[in-house]
């Protein structure tokens, strides 16, 4: 601690984002000094609906100590081991994509060179069939893979479906438990201070000041502080990811849970389908330049499962980044950060990673511009990387029965994205160059899926025995399917963890001296 | 075997008493071949219970018996229960709780409430509740079963009892009893057969003329004392100089959903009302002394001050505070209301029927009555009646109230020889100490003391073992702790939801 560290810290809105920021908080900077205080207004309703994540959730949760089982119960949350597309390629046809890499590399050669050169043979199922969690998930299957667990169950990956208004009030107990001040009212001005334009203070409607040496705004799309304050300027994308609405219901429907994500394509934008627990999250994604709200809800609405448990939500976004994700001594994280359609469940990912850089690069008063700088190159990077990927999908199917479709598939894509295609189309190589959250598992799954198949193998898998390859491609396949076989159904699994839970009730606070 | 044993008990009564008797009897006895227990009981005759109150130590009863908490609480509409909370008690306005469990933790092999009485001197004026999570969650209405696995919490430990309708309570020990081969038989007793020579009860005659004969004979008739009484004159030890109140008017009322997790007890101008909280509806009462109050002001005040609607008649109920002089003469035992009465501002009444039932089970006789034995149990009875009698008293005497006739006389009575040596020794420098087993512990004592405005002249020297920074920065934690940890529990309504242990019961008059 000295002069210059943070004293108090303001999240603004109390979203998913907002109490992520403050759980994260709680864990992170519980110093003795800085105090963290989040403002919001039960008169805002927050976007959460029906949530999908990824897995590097499991690695957010891990920090902050969550007991995976006690969350599952409590955000009536279900088990996700990736994304069924439908549609996408082609109408008619679906893959999946899933967590976690497909098959054994041979000699340091990638599996899927060598499922390449095998399919020159002979006829080979689709590539999924050696995907521990693509084959899982086909048979509704779900076991958390323990530490301990030997191979090929240790490829399975997993993330999580749920109720996104539940997890953030999972997490306000959590953050609030940690010593998180809750203030409820509606921020309505912001002033800043005059030598340097940083944000001193917010104004609630009912006129309290609350003042700050560090912001976060999690105000949603309107960007409070971040845009409505600071002007940082948007970078819309709307060129290549052209649907702005969206209009979201939850659905009853029988039976057990499927442990993964469904998006299915419509002629003019795509519907996605997340089972919890307890219901259906579903909701359609379009473009209003193609689709009109009424057509888009009746398209929705006859593409439900059960009878809908609520009125539908209609969103509107417009799709790019902030130009500054942290600009001057305002953070913005979720959706006052930039918005990408929910297509790879990346909306949470966002948030999460916005935190863990925040922490990494935690500023002092001084606001090092560097430390900034750093933080929204970070950012950018990430967002850029996730909304090349969205594209990938769009540009690359064989639809042609829409407008819409018919301009997603022949717009120009961004160059970081043609030169990561040409390389791939030719041989199917990647490489990964930022970090990018989607690396070559991702890759193969969606270009195998949507028609995207590189023409070549690389030559480097030739060194390889004909016999042998066939062989142990025809080993792994098996595998997968054995120890598929020996899994719990999704459904008992999760009666499983809520018995755990129930068996092993989570700590309580003690007396330390 | 023995060719003296018991061959066969006869249980005169029904009432809770008899039931929870003929429950542990069978249970403990039943397999012996020759053993047999005959209950008689005679719907005719109502019988007294309430809303009923209870102690911990019910627990180990209902353990022994091998009840299923869930079970038990669902088939009697019972809730949790962590302490009583006493209301204008030491004067006016003023409430505090007596918690089961503890408060705090000891600290530096000194009791707690030293270093909570340094804390005061050192100008922390925190009171003693705040450090106790029994009163915390119970006053928040909830509830969770302790935690052993989590030594420092303060749930690792806390203790906690039951209120429930005590007909409902009487009738599962009733499936219980008879299930195990315990014959219950209606019918009046109009007469009891003794025998010539030695005056033991050989056999109760009833209405219809039968006779129903027994080795050994528990009398659960309630006040009278049927037998113990009416037949074997055993006398009654007269304690209404020190616990004047000698009547009370019972009436149930429709639940306001105030959840709190405690049995409450506020005073009244001229004794004190009961409210006890089941899950369907709850139960009230005021006991109050006919020399200071009419029977009409009594039920008015009592009506005045319920929760909601009452659900019946108020019900009118005479005693006398005392036992009897003998709990056991010849071969009778006298358990429950037959054995002696303390109000139940205590929550004892449930208690006194169990330990009865302990004490004779431990002594179980032969049909040769051993008085050396007998003398036993009775010295032991009279010493647990005495010990409560006297933290009953502590209640009326260490009292602020001048405002009746009622509370001047109890304030200004002479205290029994042993309360006036607890006075005394808590007077001092806060030293509090159970005596030879007796059911109420330390924390009781302290908590009554400390409740009821009696205060300690100092605190244990061994407490400043502890510097005084560290002893302030420690009862701040403790007090955090103590919040977190209740903020955490579960409401009781969601407790009884986990584990279906909800009645279900809905809420409908009576009438």
């Amino acid at each position: 601690m000295n002069e210059h560290s943070i004293r108090k810290i303001v999240i603004v809105g109390g979203g998913t984002a907002g109490w992520m920021a403050a759980a994260a908080f709680a864990r992170f900077l519980d110093n003795g000094y800085t105090r963290v205080t989040l403002v919001e207004s039960e008169e805002i309703g927050t976007i959460g609906v029906g949530e999908a994540t990824i897995p590097p959730l499991i690695t957010f949760n891990g920090m902050l100590g969550i007991n995976e089982n006690e969350f599952v119960a409590a955000t009536h949350g279900s088990f996700k081991l990736g994304i069924e597309f439908v549609n996408w390629g082609g109408i008619g046809e679906r893959y999946f994509h899933p967590f976690g890499s497909h098959g054994h590399e041979l000699h340091g050669i990638y599996f899927h060179q060598l499922y390449l050169r095998e399919r020159k043979r002979r006829v080979l199922p689709d590539i999924s069939a050696w995907s521990m969690s693509a084959v899982a998930a086909a048979h509704g299957k779900f076991a958390r893979p323990g530490a301990e667990a030997g191979l090929p169950l240790s490829q399975m990956r997993y993330a999580f479906h749920f109720d996104a208004t539940l997890y953030a009030k999972f997490l306000r107990n959590y953050a609030e438990r940690g010593g998180i001040t809750r203030i409820e009212g509606k921020a309505v001005d912001v002033s800043l201070r005059g030598e340097d334009g940083f944000v001193e203070s917010i104004t609630l409607a009912d006129g309290r000041v609350i003042s700050g040496d560090l912001f976060i705004d999690c105000s949603g799309f309107r960007g409070l502080l971040i845009e409505q304050a600071l002007k940082t300027g948007y970078e819309e994308w709307t060129h290549w990811l052209p649907c702005n609405r969206a209009i979201a219901v939850p659905c009853r429907y029988e039976g057990q849970p499927d442990p993964f994500t469904r998006a299915t394509a419509h002629p003019r934008g795509w519907q996605w389908r997340i089972p919890l627990q307890t219901r259906m999250g579903n909701g359609i994604v379009y473009s209003s330049a193609y689709m009109g709200d009424d057509e888009a809800q009746d398209l929705l609405l006859s593409n439900l499962e059960g009878e809908p448990l609520a009125e539908p939500r209609r969103l509107s976004f417009t799709t790019g980044r902030r130009l500054k994700a942290w600009n001057a001594n305002v953070v913005s994280m979720g959706l006052s950060s930039g918005f990408i359609e929910p297509l790879e469940s990346t909306s949470i990912h966002f948030v999460q990673s916005g935190i863990a850089r925040l922490i990494s690069l935690f500023p002092d008063k001084r606001f090092n511009p560097a430390e900034r700088d750093e933080y929204n190159r970070q950012m950018q990077a990430l967002f850029e990387d996730v909304r090349d990927f969205i594209i990938l999908h769009y540009n690359a199917t064989t639809r042609d029965d829409s407008d819409f479709w018919n301009y997603c598939r022949t717009m120009q894509i961004p160059d970081s994205l043609a030169r990561k295609v040409e390389l791939w189309k030719a041989k199917g190589r990647a490489f990964r160059e930022n970090l990018e959250l989607f690396n070559l598992p991702s890759w193969v799954a969606v270009t195998f899926g949507q028609h995207l198949v590189p023409d070549e193998y690389d030559p480097i898998a030739d060194s390889l025995d004909d016999d042998k390859v066939a062989a142990a491609i025809e080993q792994m396949r098996q595998a997968y399917l054995q120890t598929t076989e020996r899994l719990p159904t999704h459904g008992e699994f999760i009666a499983r963890t809520a018995a755990a839970q129930n068996s092993a009730p989570p700590p309580l606070p003690e007396f330390v001296f | 075997m023995r060719d003296d044993a018991i061959r066969k008990v006869v249980i005169v009564g029904g009432g809770t008493a008899g039931w929870m008797a003929a429950a542990a009897l069978v249970r403990i006895m039943g397999q012996i071949p020759t053993f047999t227990i005959e209950l008689v009981e005679s719907d005719e005759i109502g019988t007294v219970g309430v809303g009923e109150a209870t102690i911990p130590q019910i627990n180990l009863f209902n353990a022994m018996l091998g009840i299923d908490e869930h079970d038990f609480v669902r088939a009697t509409n019972a809730t949790y229960k962590l302490g009583i909370e006493f209301r204008d008690w030491t004067r006016i306005g003023h409430r505090y709780v007596h918690p089961f469990g503890f408060y705090g933790i000891d600290m530096m092999g000194v009791e707690f409430h030293h270093h909570w009485l340094k804390g005061r001197a050192l100008g922390d004026e925190t009171p003693l509740d705040i450090y106790s999570l029994s009163i915390a969650a119970g006053l928040q209405g909830k509830f969770e079963h302790p935690r052993p696995d989590q030594p420092n919490s303060p749930l690792s430990r806390i203790a906690y009892a039951f209120q429930f309708d005590a007909t409902l309570y009487g009738r599962y020990l009733r499936a219980l009893a008879e299930q195990q081969g315990v014959v219950r038989t209606e019918g009046r007793i109009v007469d009891v057969a003794q025998n010539g020579e030695t005056g033991f009860i050989e056999a109760a005659v009833l209405q219809s003329g039968a006779r129903i004969e027994g080795d050994l004979f528990i009398d659960c008739s309630g006040f009278r004392g049927l037998l113990i009484e009416q037949v074997l004159k055993a006398g009654f030890e007269d304690w209404s100089a020190w616990l004047p109140c000698d009547r009370a008017l019972a009436v149930p009322c429709e639940s306001s959903g105030d959840v709190q997790t405690l049995t409450r007890s506020t005073a009244r101008p001229a004794g004190w009302q009961w409210r006890i909280p089941l899950q369907h509806r709850t139960g009230n009462g005021y006991v109050y002394s006919s020399a200071h109050l009419s029977d009409d002001e009594a039920a008015a005040t009592l009506l005045a001050n319920l929760d909601g609607a009452p659900l019946a008649e108020p019900r009118p109920l005479r005693f006398k505070a005392g036992h009897r002089k003998k709990a056991w003469v010849k071969n009778v035992v006298a358990l429950g209301l037959a054995g002696g009465f303390l109000e139940p501002l205590e929550s004892t009444s449930i208690h006194l029927v169990q330990t009865g039932i302990a004490r004779l089970l431990t002594l179980f006789p032969t049909r040769h009555f051993d008085p050396f034995e007998i003398d036993r149990y009775n010295a032991l009875t009279e010493r647990e009646y005495v010990d409560i009698r006297d933290f009953l008293v502590l209640h009326y005497k260490a009292t602020e109230r001048d405002d009746t006739p009622f509370w001047d006389y109890c304030r200004t009575l002479e205290p029994p020889e042993g309360l006036a040596y607890k006075l005394d020794m808590f007077r001092r420098n806060g030293r509090v100490f159970r005596e030879h087993e007796e059911l109420f512990t330390e924390t009781s004592w302290l908590s009554v003391m400390v409740g009821q405005g009696i205060e300690a002249g100092g605190y244990h020297p061994a407490a400043d073992i502890l510097p005084d920074a560290e002893t302030l920065k420690r009862l701040a934690h403790i007090r955090e702790v103590v919040a977190d940890t209740a903020a955490r529990l579960p409401a009781q309504a969601e407790f009884l939801r986990q584990h279906g242990s909800a009645s279900g019961v809905s809420l409908k008059r009576a009438s």
